[in-house]
């Protein structure tokens, strides 16, 4: 396990590396630009299910860059890829079912993508950011919270949490329901330090 | 009528053995698995274990029958006492298939068809489609025929410790694997 997911994290770190801008709108002149820290990000989701323990698992692989322009917030920017094959919830039989068209249909639908739109500035340590999410091909807007933070320490670095819920009928994915509930609770945690 | 042997053939002897252990593992399994005892992850894998040791007592009974079939086995007691195991020994064979039978449709008919992977080795195929009403017919017909499957099992276990204890007989040490049928001997031998 532990060499799988070193590489796995070499690699990520390696794409979002040499790819920071690979996809999503070009960031303002003045915005700097930030690299998600995969060691430090978790993409995390849980989803409930009648006579079934919630279901609790994570992507391992992704990659996201961050655009952050202090002087005019709503210039920044984030976007973020997920390999939707990635999924683990701590049992290979259970994750290759969640691979299967059932549910993520990996194979033809290999990433899972978020990307910004906007981004308003809430407070000192609050943005909300707009976009679209891109599910089993399909787009759909999608607005969250994001907590930002600066962890001590002497380097720059950011930390960003955010907690969304979001309904996977619209994306098309339905099986199950309503044996599965159709809300998905999303968590995402992330450090971000500049380039 | 045919008495009993004085030992059942090592072969009748190991595959009750088997099945006992196939059908107190898939009681045990299926109330794990549906009380909400472990983790998400946990509990897949619980159910995927469920289904294949079901598949596998399937296939030991019907093995099973067609033996009996072939050649009748003696009553392991005679007469009209027998006549109450040998109604729990019957209800064995028939509770089994319908339970299995009735975990098959309820695997097959579940709005959330997840494939059966015998062990891991290959998918065993559904027998019927998604179907919301029969899933909750037969879903409550595999639990009624679990529980009375328990209530045999115990029923089966007094009957045997009676015979054992009481009676003072061999019904039970006749199908004992031969170290324990030693050990039984001795503790009931004066």
């Amino acid at each position: 396990m532990i060499p799988l997911k070193h590489s796995l994290l070499i690699t990520v770190a390696a794409a979002a590396a040499s790819f920071p801008f690979a996809s999503g709108p070009a960031p303002a002149a003045g915005a700097a630009n930030w690299r998600i820290d995969p060691a430090r990000t978790e993409i995390a989701f849980a989803i409930d299910a009648v006579g079934f323990p919630r279901t609790q698992g994570r992507f391992d692989a992704f990659e996201g860059r961050i655009a952050i322009d202090f002087d005019r917030p709503e210039k920044s920017s984030v976007a973020f890829h997920v390999r939707a094959g990635s999924v683990d919830v701590g049992s290979t039989s259970f994750g290759d079912y969640l691979r299967s068209p059932a549910f993520l249909d990996a194979n033809r639908h290999p990433s899972i993508d978020f990307v910004s739109t906007s981004v308003e500035k809430l407070s000192d340590r609050a943005v909300r950011v707009s976009g679209e999410l891109t599910l089993l091909g399909v787009t759909k807007p999608l607005t969250v919270e994001v907590a930002v933070e600066r962890p001590p320490g002497g380097k720059e670095r950011f930390e960003f949490r955010a907690q969304t819920r979001i309904d996977r009928l619209e994306f098309g994915m339905n099986s199950g329901f309503p044996l599965v509930s159709r809300d998905v609770d999303l968590t995402i945690r992330s450090e971000a330090a500049e380039l | 009528m045919t008495l009993p042997p004085r030992r059942w053939s090592p072969s009748v002897v190991v595959l009750h053995w088997i099945n006992a252990a196939l059908i107190i593992g898939l009681l045990a399994v299926g109330w794990l698995m549906t009380h909400a005892v472990f983790g998400a992850a946990a509990t897949f894998n619980l159910y995927q274990w469920h289904k294949s040791l079901g598949f596998s007592a399937l296939a030991l009974t019907a093995l099973r029958i067609a033996a009996r079939l072939r050649r009748p086995a003696p009553d392991s007691v005679p007469g009209w006492e027998g006549r109450p195991a040998r109604a729990v020994q019957t209800a064995f064979y028939v509770l089994t298939l319908i339970a299995i039978g009735a975990g098959w449709l309820v695997v097959s008919t579940s709005p959330l068809p997840i494939p059966t992977r015998f062990f891991g080795l290959f998918v065993i195929p559904n027998v019927a489609a998604p179907d919301v009403a029969l899933f909750g017919w037969t879903a409550l017909a595999h639990r009624l025929a679990a529980y009375a499957m328990a209530a045999l099992v115990a029923l089966h276990i007094l009957g045997a410790l009676k015979h054992h204890w009481i009676n003072r007989d061999d019904v039970l040490t006749r199908i004992l694997p031969r170290w324990a049928n030693n050990w039984a001997i001795r503790k009931v031998s004066p």
